[in-house]
Protein backbone atom coordinates (compact mmCIF):
# COMPACT_ATOMS: atom_id res chain seq x y z
CA UNK A 1 0.00 0.00 0.00
CA UNK A 2 2.81 3.19 1.09
CA UNK A 3 3.90 4.80 -1.81
CA UNK A 4 1.18 3.46 -4.31
CA UNK A 5 -0.16 6.30 -6.43
CA UNK A 6 2.58 8.82 -4.61
CA UNK A 7 0.92 9.15 -1.34
CA UNK A 8 2.53 7.48 2.15
CA UNK A 9 0.88 7.40 5.66
CA UNK A 10 4.09 9.63 6.83
CA UNK A 11 3.30 12.13 3.70
CA UNK A 12 -0.15 12.52 4.44
CA UNK A 13 0.88 13.27 8.55
CA UNK A 14 3.53 15.78 7.40
CA UNK A 15 0.88 17.68 4.62
CA UNK A 16 -1.04 17.72 8.09
CA UNK A 17 1.41 19.14 10.36
CA UNK A 18 2.00 21.42 7.78
CA UNK A 19 -1.44 22.63 8.02
CA UNK A 20 -1.95 22.74 11.44
CA UNK A 21 0.81 24.72 12.09
CA UNK A 22 0.05 26.84 9.04
CA UNK A 23 -3.84 27.13 10.97
CA UNK A 24 -1.83 28.24 13.90
CA UNK A 25 0.34 31.11 12.89
CA UNK A 26 -2.88 32.30 10.76
CA UNK A 27 -4.89 32.28 14.45
CA UNK A 28 -1.82 33.65 16.16
CA UNK A 29 -1.32 36.57 13.63
CA UNK A 30 -5.37 37.47 14.17
CA UNK A 31 -4.92 36.93 17.17
CA UNK A 32 -2.03 39.66 17.06
CA UNK A 33 -3.82 41.96 14.46
CA UNK A 34 -7.33 42.19 17.24
CA UNK A 35 -4.76 43.38 20.38
CA UNK A 36 -2.99 45.71 18.47
CA UNK A 37 -6.09 47.53 17.63
CA UNK A 38 -7.58 47.24 20.84
CA UNK A 39 -4.41 48.60 22.29
CA UNK A 40 -3.73 51.45 19.97
CA UNK A 41 -8.03 52.03 20.29
CA UNK A 42 -7.06 52.02 24.07
CA UNK A 43 -3.89 54.64 23.75
CA UNK A 44 -6.12 56.73 21.21
CA UNK A 45 -9.73 57.10 23.48
CA UNK A 46 -7.51 58.44 26.32
CA UNK A 47 -9.42 56.05 27.80
CA UNK A 48 -6.12 54.34 29.77
CA UNK A 49 -5.48 58.10 31.16
CA UNK A 50 -8.86 58.57 32.50
CA UNK A 51 -8.67 55.32 34.13
CA UNK A 52 -5.34 55.57 36.03
CA UNK A 53 -6.65 58.52 38.23
CA UNK A 54 -7.93 55.17 40.28
CA UNK A 55 -10.51 54.65 42.74
CA UNK A 56 -12.48 52.82 40.27
CA UNK A 57 -13.99 50.61 42.53
CA UNK A 58 -15.13 53.16 45.23
CA UNK A 59 -16.84 55.70 41.98
CA UNK A 60 -18.86 52.36 41.06
CA UNK A 61 -20.14 51.66 44.36
CA UNK A 62 -20.76 55.35 45.09
CA UNK A 63 -22.86 55.43 41.88
CA UNK A 64 -24.55 52.47 42.57
CA UNK A 65 -25.67 53.83 45.90
CA UNK A 66 -27.24 56.65 44.39
CA UNK A 67 -29.10 55.34 41.45
CA UNK A 68 -30.54 52.70 44.18
CA UNK A 69 -33.71 54.21 45.80
CA UNK A 70 -33.67 53.60 49.86
CA UNK A 71 -36.49 51.78 49.98
CA UNK A 72 -37.76 50.57 53.38
CA UNK A 73 -39.98 47.60 53.19
CA UNK A 74 -42.75 48.44 56.02
CA UNK A 75 -43.10 52.15 54.34
CA UNK A 76 -43.43 50.87 50.82
CA UNK A 77 -46.91 51.88 50.09
CA UNK A 78 -47.15 54.80 52.19
CA UNK A 79 -48.12 58.56 50.65
CA UNK A 80 -45.46 60.42 48.67
CA UNK A 81 -44.46 62.45 51.68
CA UNK A 82 -42.91 59.26 53.72
CA UNK A 83 -39.01 58.49 52.85
CA UNK A 84 -38.67 55.09 51.74
CA UNK A 85 -41.86 54.74 49.73
CA UNK A 86 -42.50 54.00 46.05
CA UNK A 87 -44.93 56.76 45.83
CA UNK A 88 -41.39 59.06 47.35
CA UNK A 89 -39.50 57.48 44.42
CA UNK A 90 -42.09 58.10 41.91
CA UNK A 91 -42.49 61.68 43.13
CA UNK A 92 -43.14 63.41 40.09
CA UNK A 93 -45.12 60.35 38.26
CA UNK A 94 -48.09 63.00 36.99
CA UNK A 95 -45.59 65.60 35.59
CA UNK A 96 -43.59 62.51 33.94
CA UNK A 97 -46.91 61.13 32.86
CA UNK A 98 -47.83 64.24 31.02
CA UNK A 99 -44.08 64.41 29.72
CA UNK A 100 -44.64 61.15 28.27
CA UNK A 101 -47.93 61.57 26.66
CA UNK A 102 -45.93 64.74 24.73
CA UNK A 103 -43.30 62.22 23.55
CA UNK A 104 -45.61 59.36 22.38
CA UNK A 105 -47.02 62.35 20.30
CA UNK A 106 -43.38 63.46 18.92
CA UNK A 107 -43.05 59.56 17.70
CA UNK A 108 -46.06 58.97 16.35
CA UNK A 109 -46.22 63.04 14.19
CA UNK A 110 -42.51 62.38 13.57
CA UNK A 111 -43.37 58.66 11.88
CA UNK A 112 -46.54 59.77 10.33
CA UNK A 113 -44.29 62.45 8.65
CA UNK A 114 -41.42 61.01 7.72
CA UNK A 115 -43.24 57.65 6.74
CA UNK A 116 -45.13 59.75 4.30
CA UNK A 117 -41.98 61.81 2.73
CA UNK A 118 -40.49 58.47 2.42
CA UNK A 119 -43.04 56.27 0.64
CA UNK A 120 -43.50 59.08 -1.59
CA UNK A 121 -39.71 59.85 -2.36
CA UNK A 122 -39.07 55.70 -2.23
CA UNK A 123 -40.63 55.42 -5.56
CA UNK A 124 -38.57 57.54 -7.07
CA UNK A 125 -35.28 55.65 -5.73
CA UNK A 126 -36.03 52.33 -6.66
CA UNK A 127 -34.42 51.57 -9.58
CA UNK A 128 -37.52 49.29 -11.21
CA UNK A 129 -40.01 52.45 -11.45
CA UNK A 130 -37.74 55.12 -11.40
CA UNK A 131 -35.46 55.28 -14.81
CA UNK A 132 -33.83 58.62 -14.11
CA UNK A 133 -30.63 57.97 -13.10
CA UNK A 134 -29.30 60.90 -11.64
CA UNK A 135 -32.61 61.65 -9.55
CA UNK A 136 -32.23 58.46 -8.66
CA UNK A 137 -28.64 58.37 -6.95
CA UNK A 138 -30.05 62.47 -5.84
CA UNK A 139 -32.46 60.68 -3.54
CA UNK A 140 -30.90 57.86 -2.37
CA UNK A 141 -28.05 59.92 -1.50
CA UNK A 142 -30.11 62.18 0.22
CA UNK A 143 -31.37 59.10 2.65
CA UNK A 144 -27.75 58.32 3.12
CA UNK A 145 -27.02 61.59 4.29
CA UNK A 146 -30.30 61.42 6.39
CA UNK A 147 -29.13 58.70 8.27
CA UNK A 148 -25.27 59.26 8.73
CA UNK A 149 -26.00 62.58 10.67
CA UNK A 150 -26.25 61.46 14.08
CA UNK A 151 -29.66 62.46 15.37
CA UNK A 152 -28.44 63.93 18.33
CA UNK A 153 -26.63 66.63 16.24
CA UNK A 154 -29.57 67.07 14.24
CA UNK A 155 -31.89 67.91 17.38
CA UNK A 156 -28.92 70.13 18.76
CA UNK A 157 -29.36 72.32 15.49
CA UNK A 158 -33.07 71.92 15.41
CA UNK A 159 -33.18 73.18 18.73
CA UNK A 160 -31.03 75.91 18.38
CA UNK A 161 -33.21 76.83 15.55
CA UNK A 162 -36.77 76.84 16.74
CA UNK A 163 -35.85 76.87 20.56
CA UNK A 164 -35.86 73.93 22.82
CA UNK A 165 -39.01 71.55 22.59
CA UNK A 166 -41.11 68.98 21.00
CA UNK A 167 -41.33 70.88 17.59
CA UNK A 168 -37.18 70.39 17.24
CA UNK A 169 -37.45 66.51 18.32
CA UNK A 170 -40.27 66.09 15.87
CA UNK A 171 -38.34 67.71 12.69
CA UNK A 172 -35.25 65.41 13.60
CA UNK A 173 -37.21 61.74 14.05
CA UNK A 174 -39.03 63.02 10.49
CA UNK A 175 -34.97 63.41 8.96
CA UNK A 176 -34.07 60.37 10.97
CA UNK A 177 -37.04 58.22 9.95
CA UNK A 178 -37.44 59.77 6.52
CA UNK A 179 -33.45 58.71 5.57
CA UNK A 180 -34.20 54.80 7.30
CA UNK A 181 -37.23 53.78 5.79
CA UNK A 182 -36.38 55.47 2.90
CA UNK A 183 -33.83 53.32 2.36
CA UNK A 184 -35.91 49.95 3.49
CA UNK A 185 -39.11 51.09 1.22
CA UNK A 186 -36.91 51.63 -2.01
CA UNK A 187 -35.54 47.98 -1.49
CA UNK A 188 -38.20 46.66 -0.70
CA UNK A 189 -40.33 48.03 -4.12
CA UNK A 190 -37.41 46.78 -6.03
CA UNK A 191 -38.45 43.15 -4.93
CA UNK A 192 -41.62 43.69 -6.49
CA UNK A 193 -43.48 42.00 -8.72
CA UNK A 194 -43.63 43.77 -12.16
CA UNK A 195 -46.32 42.05 -14.20
CA UNK A 196 -49.16 43.50 -12.26
CA UNK A 197 -47.26 46.91 -13.17
CA UNK A 198 -47.14 45.98 -16.86
CA UNK A 199 -51.36 44.53 -16.33
CA UNK A 200 -52.12 48.04 -15.37
CA UNK A 201 -50.04 49.34 -18.35
CA UNK A 202 -51.96 47.20 -20.62
CA UNK A 203 -55.10 48.61 -19.35
CA UNK A 204 -54.05 51.76 -20.40
CA UNK A 205 -52.92 53.65 -16.99
CA UNK A 206 -50.78 56.25 -16.36
CA UNK A 207 -47.80 55.99 -14.07
CA UNK A 208 -49.63 57.23 -11.11
CA UNK A 209 -52.16 54.32 -11.63
CA UNK A 210 -49.47 51.84 -12.17
CA UNK A 211 -47.99 52.72 -9.10
CA UNK A 212 -51.82 52.93 -7.27
CA UNK A 213 -52.70 49.99 -8.55
CA UNK A 214 -50.18 47.76 -9.32
CA UNK A 215 -47.76 48.45 -6.21
CA UNK A 216 -49.47 49.86 -3.35
CA UNK A 217 -51.59 47.13 -3.21
CA UNK A 218 -49.56 44.54 -3.20
CA UNK A 219 -46.28 46.37 -0.92
CA UNK A 220 -48.20 47.67 1.77
CA UNK A 221 -48.43 45.19 4.14
CA UNK A 222 -44.54 44.87 4.17
CA UNK A 223 -44.79 48.68 4.06
CA UNK A 224 -46.65 49.12 7.62
CA UNK A 225 -44.85 46.15 8.74
CA UNK A 226 -41.49 48.43 8.53
CA UNK A 227 -43.38 51.86 9.59
CA UNK A 228 -44.64 50.07 12.81
CA UNK A 229 -41.50 48.87 13.44
CA UNK A 230 -40.03 52.36 12.89
CA UNK A 231 -42.10 53.62 15.24
CA UNK A 232 -40.92 51.49 18.09
CA UNK A 233 -37.30 52.70 17.61
CA UNK A 234 -38.85 56.37 17.04
CA UNK A 235 -40.78 56.22 20.41
CA UNK A 236 -37.43 55.33 22.57
CA UNK A 237 -35.28 58.11 20.41
CA UNK A 238 -37.82 60.98 21.05
CA UNK A 239 -37.87 59.76 24.91
CA UNK A 240 -33.72 60.38 24.49
CA UNK A 241 -33.71 63.55 22.43
CA UNK A 242 -35.43 65.15 25.02
CA UNK A 243 -32.17 65.10 26.64
CA UNK A 244 -30.32 67.84 24.52
CA UNK A 245 -33.23 70.03 23.93
CA UNK A 246 -36.04 68.10 21.96
CA UNK A 247 -38.60 68.28 24.83
CA UNK A 248 -41.06 65.62 26.23
CA UNK A 249 -39.59 62.58 28.92
CA UNK A 250 -36.16 63.72 28.27
CA UNK A 251 -36.19 67.05 29.61
CA UNK A 252 -36.79 65.15 32.72
CA UNK A 253 -34.41 63.29 32.76
CA UNK A 254 -32.12 66.18 32.30
CA UNK A 255 -33.51 67.80 34.88
CA UNK A 256 -33.25 64.39 37.66
CA UNK A 257 -29.36 64.61 36.06
CA UNK A 258 -28.87 68.29 36.87
CA UNK A 259 -30.20 67.97 40.82
CA UNK A 260 -27.93 64.79 40.23
CA UNK A 261 -31.24 62.79 41.73
CA UNK A 262 -29.65 59.58 40.38
CA UNK A 263 -32.46 57.49 41.91
CA UNK A 264 -35.12 59.74 40.08
CA UNK A 265 -33.47 59.15 37.13
CA UNK A 266 -33.85 55.44 37.44
CA UNK A 267 -37.63 55.92 38.27
CA UNK A 268 -37.98 57.78 34.81
CA UNK A 269 -35.91 55.56 33.13
CA UNK A 270 -38.03 52.57 34.19
CA UNK A 271 -40.87 54.27 33.55
CA UNK A 272 -40.08 54.76 29.98
CA UNK A 273 -38.72 51.90 29.44
CA UNK A 274 -42.01 50.16 30.77
CA UNK A 275 -44.55 52.61 28.75
CA UNK A 276 -42.21 51.24 25.33
CA UNK A 277 -42.34 48.08 26.18
CA UNK A 278 -46.48 48.02 26.44
CA UNK A 279 -46.49 49.62 23.20
CA UNK A 280 -44.13 47.86 21.42
CA UNK A 281 -46.28 45.06 22.60
CA UNK A 282 -49.48 46.46 21.13
CA UNK A 283 -47.26 47.41 17.72
CA UNK A 284 -46.00 43.98 17.72
CA UNK A 285 -49.46 42.28 17.47
CA UNK A 286 -50.26 44.83 14.57
CA UNK A 287 -47.08 43.94 12.77
CA UNK A 288 -48.44 39.98 12.98
CA UNK A 289 -52.01 41.04 11.68
CA UNK A 290 -50.45 42.74 8.51
CA UNK A 291 -48.32 39.78 7.94
CA UNK A 292 -51.01 37.66 7.71
CA UNK A 293 -53.02 39.59 6.09
CA UNK A 294 -50.16 40.05 3.13
CA UNK A 295 -50.36 36.69 3.22
CA UNK A 296 -53.34 35.74 1.39
CA UNK B 1 -64.79 46.35 -34.62
CA UNK B 2 -66.48 43.34 -34.29
CA UNK B 3 -65.10 41.77 -31.47
CA UNK B 4 -65.38 45.03 -29.74
CA UNK B 5 -68.86 45.24 -30.20
CA UNK B 6 -69.57 41.50 -29.10
CA UNK B 7 -68.19 41.79 -25.49
CA UNK B 8 -69.88 45.24 -24.84
CA UNK B 9 -72.78 43.34 -25.93
CA UNK B 10 -72.11 40.96 -23.31
CA UNK B 11 -71.14 43.49 -20.80
CA UNK B 12 -74.54 42.35 -18.77
CA UNK B 13 -74.10 38.68 -18.51
CA UNK B 14 -70.54 39.15 -17.79
CA UNK B 15 -71.04 41.49 -14.91
CA UNK B 16 -73.95 39.08 -13.93
CA UNK B 17 -71.52 36.11 -13.97
CA UNK B 18 -68.45 37.84 -12.43
CA UNK B 19 -71.07 39.57 -9.38
CA UNK B 20 -71.84 35.56 -8.50
CA UNK B 21 -68.65 34.06 -8.80
CA UNK B 22 -66.76 36.82 -6.85
CA UNK B 23 -69.09 39.70 -5.66
CA UNK B 24 -66.46 41.39 -3.49
CA UNK B 25 -64.43 41.87 -6.57
CA UNK B 26 -67.54 44.13 -8.46
CA UNK B 27 -68.25 45.71 -5.69
CA UNK B 28 -66.98 45.89 -1.57
CA UNK B 29 -69.39 45.34 1.17
CA UNK B 30 -70.81 48.06 2.61
CA UNK B 31 -69.27 47.20 5.92
CA UNK B 32 -65.87 47.11 4.48
CA UNK B 33 -65.56 50.32 2.84
CA UNK B 34 -67.23 51.77 5.88
CA UNK B 35 -64.39 50.10 8.12
CA UNK B 36 -61.94 51.66 5.66
CA UNK B 37 -63.16 55.03 5.96
CA UNK B 38 -63.87 54.94 9.60
CA UNK B 39 -60.04 54.04 10.10
CA UNK B 40 -58.69 56.56 8.18
CA UNK B 41 -61.01 59.09 9.70
CA UNK B 42 -60.04 57.69 13.00
CA UNK B 43 -56.37 58.07 12.25
CA UNK B 44 -56.50 61.88 11.29
CA UNK B 45 -58.17 62.32 14.71
CA UNK B 46 -55.26 61.03 16.76
CA UNK B 47 -52.73 62.95 14.29
CA UNK B 48 -54.57 65.96 14.89
CA UNK B 49 -54.51 65.74 19.06
CA UNK B 50 -50.72 64.47 18.74
CA UNK B 51 -49.93 67.38 16.86
CA UNK B 52 -51.82 69.68 19.43
CA UNK B 53 -49.50 67.99 22.01
CA UNK B 54 -46.95 69.90 20.47
CA UNK B 55 -48.07 72.68 20.16
CA UNK B 56 -46.91 73.78 16.67
CA UNK B 57 -47.64 77.18 14.97
CA UNK B 58 -47.00 78.44 11.88
CA UNK B 59 -44.98 81.21 13.61
CA UNK B 60 -42.72 78.75 15.34
CA UNK B 61 -42.69 77.10 12.43
CA UNK B 62 -41.88 79.94 10.19
CA UNK B 63 -39.46 81.86 12.46
CA UNK B 64 -37.21 78.53 13.30
CA UNK B 65 -37.05 78.09 9.10
CA UNK B 66 -35.94 81.53 8.34
CA UNK B 67 -33.21 80.57 11.26
CA UNK B 68 -32.38 77.46 10.20
CA UNK B 69 -32.46 78.73 6.40
CA UNK B 70 -29.64 81.38 7.84
CA UNK B 71 -27.48 78.16 9.49
CA UNK B 72 -27.40 76.55 6.80
CA UNK B 73 -26.26 79.37 4.32
CA UNK B 74 -23.38 79.68 7.22
CA UNK B 75 -22.22 76.33 6.46
CA UNK B 76 -20.91 77.39 3.33
CA UNK B 77 -18.23 77.29 2.51
CA UNK B 78 -16.88 74.23 5.26
CA UNK B 79 -14.10 75.46 7.20
CA UNK B 80 -12.07 73.56 9.58
CA UNK B 81 -11.28 76.74 12.07
CA UNK B 82 -7.69 76.22 11.29
CA UNK B 83 -7.03 72.23 13.41
CA UNK B 84 -7.52 69.97 10.94
CA UNK B 85 -5.29 67.21 12.18
CA UNK B 86 -7.28 67.84 15.93
CA UNK B 87 -10.70 67.00 14.08
CA UNK B 88 -8.91 64.16 12.19
CA UNK B 89 -7.85 63.04 15.89
CA UNK B 90 -10.74 63.22 16.96
CA UNK B 91 -11.96 60.86 14.31
CA UNK B 92 -9.94 58.19 14.70
CA UNK B 93 -10.52 58.67 18.88
CA UNK B 94 -14.52 57.98 18.08
CA UNK B 95 -13.65 55.29 16.13
CA UNK B 96 -10.85 54.07 19.04
CA UNK B 97 -14.12 54.55 21.00
CA UNK B 98 -16.35 52.46 19.13
CA UNK B 99 -13.89 50.07 19.04
CA UNK B 100 -12.96 49.39 22.90
CA UNK B 101 -16.90 49.64 23.60
CA UNK B 102 -17.84 46.96 21.00
CA UNK B 103 -15.11 44.67 22.04
CA UNK B 104 -16.37 45.17 25.54
CA UNK B 105 -20.00 44.27 25.02
CA UNK B 106 -19.24 41.69 22.59
CA UNK B 107 -17.46 39.76 25.50
CA UNK B 108 -19.47 40.40 28.38
CA UNK B 109 -22.80 39.40 26.25
CA UNK B 110 -21.62 36.44 26.02
CA UNK B 111 -22.00 35.03 29.18
CA UNK B 112 -25.51 37.21 29.33
CA UNK B 113 -26.85 35.36 25.80
CA UNK B 114 -25.96 31.93 27.81
CA UNK B 115 -27.52 32.30 30.42
CA UNK B 116 -30.52 33.84 28.22
CA UNK B 117 -30.39 30.84 25.88
CA UNK B 118 -33.20 27.84 26.49
CA UNK B 119 -31.10 24.87 25.78
CA UNK B 120 -28.17 25.77 27.44
CA UNK B 121 -29.71 27.16 30.92
CA UNK B 122 -32.18 24.62 31.84
CA UNK B 123 -34.15 26.23 34.53
CA UNK B 124 -37.09 27.84 32.63
CA UNK B 125 -37.45 30.67 35.48
CA UNK B 126 -33.78 31.82 35.20
CA UNK B 127 -33.92 32.14 31.55
CA UNK B 128 -37.29 33.57 31.33
CA UNK B 129 -36.36 36.23 33.65
CA UNK B 130 -33.26 37.20 32.13
CA UNK B 131 -35.19 37.35 28.26
CA UNK B 132 -37.48 39.77 30.01
CA UNK B 133 -34.73 41.61 31.44
CA UNK B 134 -32.53 41.64 28.02
CA UNK B 135 -36.39 43.08 26.03
CA UNK B 136 -36.69 45.77 28.84
CA UNK B 137 -33.64 47.31 28.70
CA UNK B 138 -32.54 46.59 24.67
CA UNK B 139 -34.93 49.99 23.59
CA UNK B 140 -32.91 52.36 25.65
CA UNK B 141 -30.91 54.32 23.89
CA UNK B 142 -27.42 55.09 23.64
CA UNK B 143 -27.65 58.92 24.70
CA UNK B 144 -30.15 57.77 27.83
CA UNK B 145 -26.92 56.07 29.25
CA UNK B 146 -24.43 58.82 28.06
CA UNK B 147 -26.52 61.21 30.35
CA UNK B 148 -25.78 59.19 33.63
CA UNK B 149 -22.55 58.07 32.77
CA UNK B 150 -21.23 61.49 32.22
CA UNK B 151 -22.91 62.93 35.43
CA UNK B 152 -21.08 59.42 37.25
CA UNK B 153 -17.83 59.63 35.99
CA UNK B 154 -17.23 62.80 34.99
CA UNK B 155 -16.71 64.08 31.20
CA UNK B 156 -13.95 62.19 28.51
CA UNK B 157 -13.93 59.23 26.51
CA UNK B 158 -14.73 56.62 29.23
CA UNK B 159 -18.11 57.30 30.01
CA UNK B 160 -18.74 57.88 27.02
CA UNK B 161 -17.70 54.03 25.83
CA UNK B 162 -19.23 52.99 29.51
CA UNK B 163 -22.51 54.16 27.42
CA UNK B 164 -22.05 52.38 24.27
CA UNK B 165 -21.54 49.11 26.71
CA UNK B 166 -24.54 48.98 28.51
CA UNK B 167 -26.78 50.10 25.22
CA UNK B 168 -25.38 47.07 23.67
CA UNK B 169 -25.45 44.27 26.20
CA UNK B 170 -28.83 43.69 25.80
CA UNK B 171 -29.24 43.79 22.40
CA UNK B 172 -26.11 41.86 21.54
CA UNK B 173 -27.04 38.92 24.65
CA UNK B 174 -30.60 38.32 22.97
CA UNK B 175 -28.65 37.82 19.86
CA UNK B 176 -26.44 35.75 21.03
CA UNK B 177 -28.55 33.53 22.71
CA UNK B 178 -30.88 33.49 19.76
CA UNK B 179 -27.84 31.95 17.98
CA UNK B 180 -26.75 29.80 20.86
CA UNK B 181 -30.64 28.16 20.70
CA UNK B 182 -30.11 28.01 16.93
CA UNK B 183 -27.19 25.71 17.07
CA UNK B 184 -27.56 22.16 15.71
CA UNK B 185 -28.35 19.88 18.25
CA UNK B 186 -27.14 16.81 16.16
CA UNK B 187 -23.44 18.24 16.24
CA UNK B 188 -23.43 18.07 19.93
CA UNK B 189 -24.84 15.21 20.16
CA UNK B 190 -22.43 13.64 18.32
CA UNK B 191 -19.57 14.64 20.37
CA UNK B 192 -21.35 13.23 23.18
CA UNK B 193 -21.39 10.10 21.95
CA UNK B 194 -17.53 10.09 21.76
CA UNK B 195 -17.60 10.72 25.58
CA UNK B 196 -16.76 15.01 25.31
CA UNK B 197 -17.42 16.73 28.53
CA UNK B 198 -19.54 19.71 28.79
CA UNK B 199 -16.31 22.51 27.83
CA UNK B 200 -15.38 20.22 25.40
CA UNK B 201 -19.14 19.99 23.52
CA UNK B 202 -19.03 23.95 23.69
CA UNK B 203 -15.76 24.60 22.46
CA UNK B 204 -16.03 21.75 19.51
CA UNK B 205 -19.59 21.97 18.98
CA UNK B 206 -21.26 25.33 20.27
CA UNK B 207 -18.36 27.55 19.97
CA UNK B 208 -17.95 26.28 15.58
CA UNK B 209 -21.51 26.95 14.98
CA UNK B 210 -21.07 30.37 16.81
CA UNK B 211 -18.30 31.94 16.12
CA UNK B 212 -18.89 33.16 12.13
CA UNK B 213 -22.38 34.80 13.73
CA UNK B 214 -20.82 35.98 16.52
CA UNK B 215 -18.10 38.03 14.38
CA UNK B 216 -20.28 39.15 11.80
CA UNK B 217 -22.37 40.50 14.76
CA UNK B 218 -19.42 42.29 15.68
CA UNK B 219 -18.68 43.72 12.85
CA UNK B 220 -22.45 44.89 12.33
CA UNK B 221 -21.98 46.74 16.19
CA UNK B 222 -19.04 48.40 15.63
CA UNK B 223 -20.49 49.87 12.47
CA UNK B 224 -23.53 51.25 15.05
CA UNK B 225 -20.97 51.79 17.51
CA UNK B 226 -19.31 54.50 15.68
CA UNK B 227 -22.46 56.36 15.21
CA UNK B 228 -23.42 55.95 19.01
CA UNK B 229 -19.68 57.20 20.23
CA UNK B 230 -20.55 60.38 17.74
CA UNK B 231 -23.60 60.43 19.72
CA UNK B 232 -22.57 60.32 23.78
CA UNK B 233 -20.24 63.09 22.79
CA UNK B 234 -23.01 65.43 22.84
CA UNK B 235 -23.52 65.40 26.62
CA UNK B 236 -19.72 65.44 27.42
CA UNK B 237 -18.49 61.96 26.25
CA UNK B 238 -15.65 62.63 24.28
CA UNK B 239 -15.06 62.36 20.81
CA UNK B 240 -16.69 63.69 17.57
CA UNK B 241 -19.97 64.81 19.40
CA UNK B 242 -18.10 67.09 21.75
CA UNK B 243 -16.76 69.21 19.08
CA UNK B 244 -19.84 69.43 17.58
CA UNK B 245 -22.18 70.43 20.20
CA UNK B 246 -19.41 72.96 21.41
CA UNK B 247 -19.61 74.52 17.57
CA UNK B 248 -23.08 74.24 17.44
CA UNK B 249 -23.39 75.77 20.90
CA UNK B 250 -21.39 79.03 19.12
CA UNK B 251 -23.11 79.15 15.82
CA UNK B 252 -19.86 78.28 14.08
CA UNK B 253 -21.82 76.58 11.59
CA UNK B 254 -18.73 76.58 8.92
CA UNK B 255 -17.20 74.29 11.20
CA UNK B 256 -20.03 72.19 12.12
CA UNK B 257 -20.41 71.43 8.46
CA UNK B 258 -16.50 70.27 8.49
CA UNK B 259 -16.53 67.99 10.87
CA UNK B 260 -19.65 66.41 9.58
CA UNK B 261 -18.60 65.94 5.81
CA UNK B 262 -15.45 64.62 7.27
CA UNK B 263 -17.63 62.50 9.98
CA UNK B 264 -19.32 61.08 7.07
CA UNK B 265 -16.79 60.19 4.88
CA UNK B 266 -15.31 58.39 8.00
CA UNK B 267 -18.59 56.31 8.45
CA UNK B 268 -18.61 55.56 4.34
CA UNK B 269 -14.81 54.28 4.49
CA UNK B 270 -15.69 52.29 7.97
CA UNK B 271 -18.66 50.36 6.49
CA UNK B 272 -16.90 49.68 2.90
CA UNK B 273 -14.23 47.87 4.84
CA UNK B 274 -16.56 46.16 7.64
CA UNK B 275 -18.58 45.10 4.20
CA UNK B 276 -15.19 43.76 2.92
CA UNK B 277 -14.42 41.64 6.00
CA UNK B 278 -17.79 40.24 6.31
CA UNK B 279 -18.10 38.91 3.26
CA UNK B 280 -14.09 37.19 3.52
CA UNK B 281 -16.14 36.01 7.20
CA UNK B 282 -19.26 34.11 5.17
Amino acid sequence: MPGEGGVSLAGIEAEHRRRLRRGRMWTAAQFMAVSLVLAASVHLSGAADNAIDGGWGERVASFFDRLLPQLRGEALLADRMTPGSLASWFHDLPRWLEAMRVTIAMAFVGTVVGGVIAFVLAFFAASNLNRNKALRLLVRRGFDAARTIPDAILALIFASAFSIGAVAGVLTLIVATTGSLGKLFSEALENAQMQEVEAVRATGGNWLQEMRFGIVPQMLPQLLSYWLLRMEVNLSLAAALGVVGAGGIGIELQRAISFTEFDTYLAILLLIVGCISVLDTISEHLRHHLIGEGAH
Amino acid sequence: MVALRSVRLNDGAMMARAMMIAPEAIRLPLWLRLRGWLMAVLFAAVFLAACRELDVSLVVLGDGLGKLGKFVAAMWPPSDGGHALHLLYVVVQTLAMAVIGTSVATVLAVPVGMLAARNLVANPIIHFAIRRFLDLFRGVPVLVWALIMVAAFGLGPVPGILAIILTDIPRLGKLFAEAMENVDARQIASLRVTGAGRLAVLRFGTLPQMLPVWLSQCLYFLEQNFRAAAIVGVVGGGGIGFELQERIRIFAFDEVAFITLLYIVAVGVLDVASDALRARLT
